[in-house]
């Protein structure tokens, strides 16, 4: 199957997804997504991996619960769908378009909720670390995510772009950037975490 | 007909106090607002007002989880007025809320100052959420979610760590040239000109048979 055939499909579906239509629309060119938001949706879908074993199946079930299952309608279509993040050893050079940035944003959120208890002891302990002023990777709770996530990010990523050479070259700025996405996941959990998610992606990039 | 309305997080509790127009029993519309306060579980301290307190605290508290989740950080109202609400980031360290209480307010400091945790502020931002979203309080406070123009978008490096490469660059170039303003001058000569020495060449006249 070819990216044109999928992204033609899920236009077709994109109609008759309801919960997409929950998060508005906004006047960017072109109605499709900058680099910038592919990537950091990938990279927050990369950090509730780290914190959930198996997570890129729960998250093509969640996808069809809610509705989703045209946008995203098996795991080869999530991961070419993830591929549009530039960093990426596997960049499809694709394009998300506004529907398809929403499936995976409702995802995102869906997932942190159900992550809630877990992600609020994490930033706890990271909290306890540094109040005490020792390194966060001694954590017995911490040390788990950030290992994961370093190990998806240095497996996933290309590193001949600039940023994640810089990333691949510490230990530390990599779990600086765990923890940052760790951060921002638990405000995607809240009452209106998700569109709260939602329209943070578009800040400043809109008129 | 007094109500009293809590919204209560492991961290932080907010309650609202205040008189419906309505006879709906419990269920009915808290539209007029006579006390609001927050309190912090951990450090004990309150913060409290009125209604411009609370439409403060849900415009500040907004803005500043959207912050959070982008980075990009909104335009914001400098003067300290009454009951303004201010939130900033303390880097690793959390985050730090500022409250300018109104002359009225019994404070002994002004203003106010707490230092958050993420999932304090976590828990404040909820509990203002659910506020908001609570159509039976306060029902005229809507929610402020907008993306930030892309005017206050902040430069990803700052022109400091911009400008280190052309500082380099004119450093080695000036570097070079005072190292090439040592080497010597080449010497212009003008080139020899020899006069074209003529061999004298024998030639051996060909014997022709003219008729």
């Amino acid at each position: 199957m070819t990216s044109t055939e999928i992204m033609s499909d899920s236009a077709k579906i994109d109609s008759i997804s309801p919960i997409l239509e929950i998060l508005p629309d906004f006047p960017i060119s072109g109605q499709r997504c900058s680099l910038r938001i592919q990537q950091h949706l990938d990279l927050m879908l990369l950090a509730i991996e780290a914190l959930e074993i198996g997570a890129a199946e729960a998250m093509v079930k969640t996808a069809k619960e809610l509705g989703l299952g045209g946008i995203i309608k098996n795991r080869l279509v999530f991961w070419r769908l993830r591929c549009t993040n530039p960093w990426r050893l596997s960049y499809n050079r694709g394009i998300l378009t506004l529907n398809e940035a929403k499936a995976l944003v409702i995802l995102t959120s869906y997932r942190a909720k159900t992550l809630t208890v877990p992600i609020r002891q994490l930033l706890i302990a990271e909290q306890q670390m540094r109040d005490k002023g020792l390194p966060v990777d001694t954590n017995f709770l911490l040390v788990d995510y950030l290992e994961r996530f370093r190990s998806h990010f240095i497996s996933r990523m290309n590193p001949r772009r600039a940023k994640v050479s810089v990333y691949l070259a510490s230990e530390d700025a990599l779990n600086e950037l765990a923890l940052r996405l760790l951060n921002q996941i638990l405000f995607c959990t809240g009452t209106t975490g998700l569109q709260r998610f939602w329209i943070s992606l578009f800040d400043g990039e809109v008129l | 007909m007094n109500l009293k309305r809590q919204y209560i997080l492991p961290n932080c509790t907010l309650t609202l106090e205040g008189l419906s127009t309505d006879f709906g029993g419990t269920n009915a519309t808290l539209s007029v607002l006579t006390n609001a306060q927050c309190q912090f579980i951990n450090s004990k301290k309150i913060i409290y007002g009125g209604r411009a307190f609370v439409e403060n605290l849900v415009r500040a508290v907004s803005a500043y989880a959207q912050e959070c989740l982008s980075g990009v950080r909104p335009p914001g109202e400098t003067n300290a007025s009454e009951d303004q609400i201010h939130l900033e980031s303390l880097g690793s360290r959390g985050h730090r809320l500022t409250w300018h209480p109104s002359p009225d307010a019994n404070e002994s400091e002004s203003p106010v100052i707490l230092d958050l945790t993420t999932v304090e502020l976590f828990d404040l931002v909820e509990a203002v959420d659910q506020l908001v979203n609570d159509q039976r309080t306060l029902p005229d406070i809507t929610p402020v979610l907008q993306p930030v123009s892309r005017r206050y978008r902040q430069v990803e490096e700052p022109v400091a760590k911009k400008a280190v490469p052309l500082a380099l660059g004119f450093g080695s170039l000036a570097l070079s040239a005072l190292a090439f303003y040592f080497l010597p001058f080449a010497e212009i000569r003008k080139p020899e000109i020899k006069p074209p020495v003529v061999t004298p060449s024998q030639t051996t006249p060909v014997p022709q048979n003219l008729p």
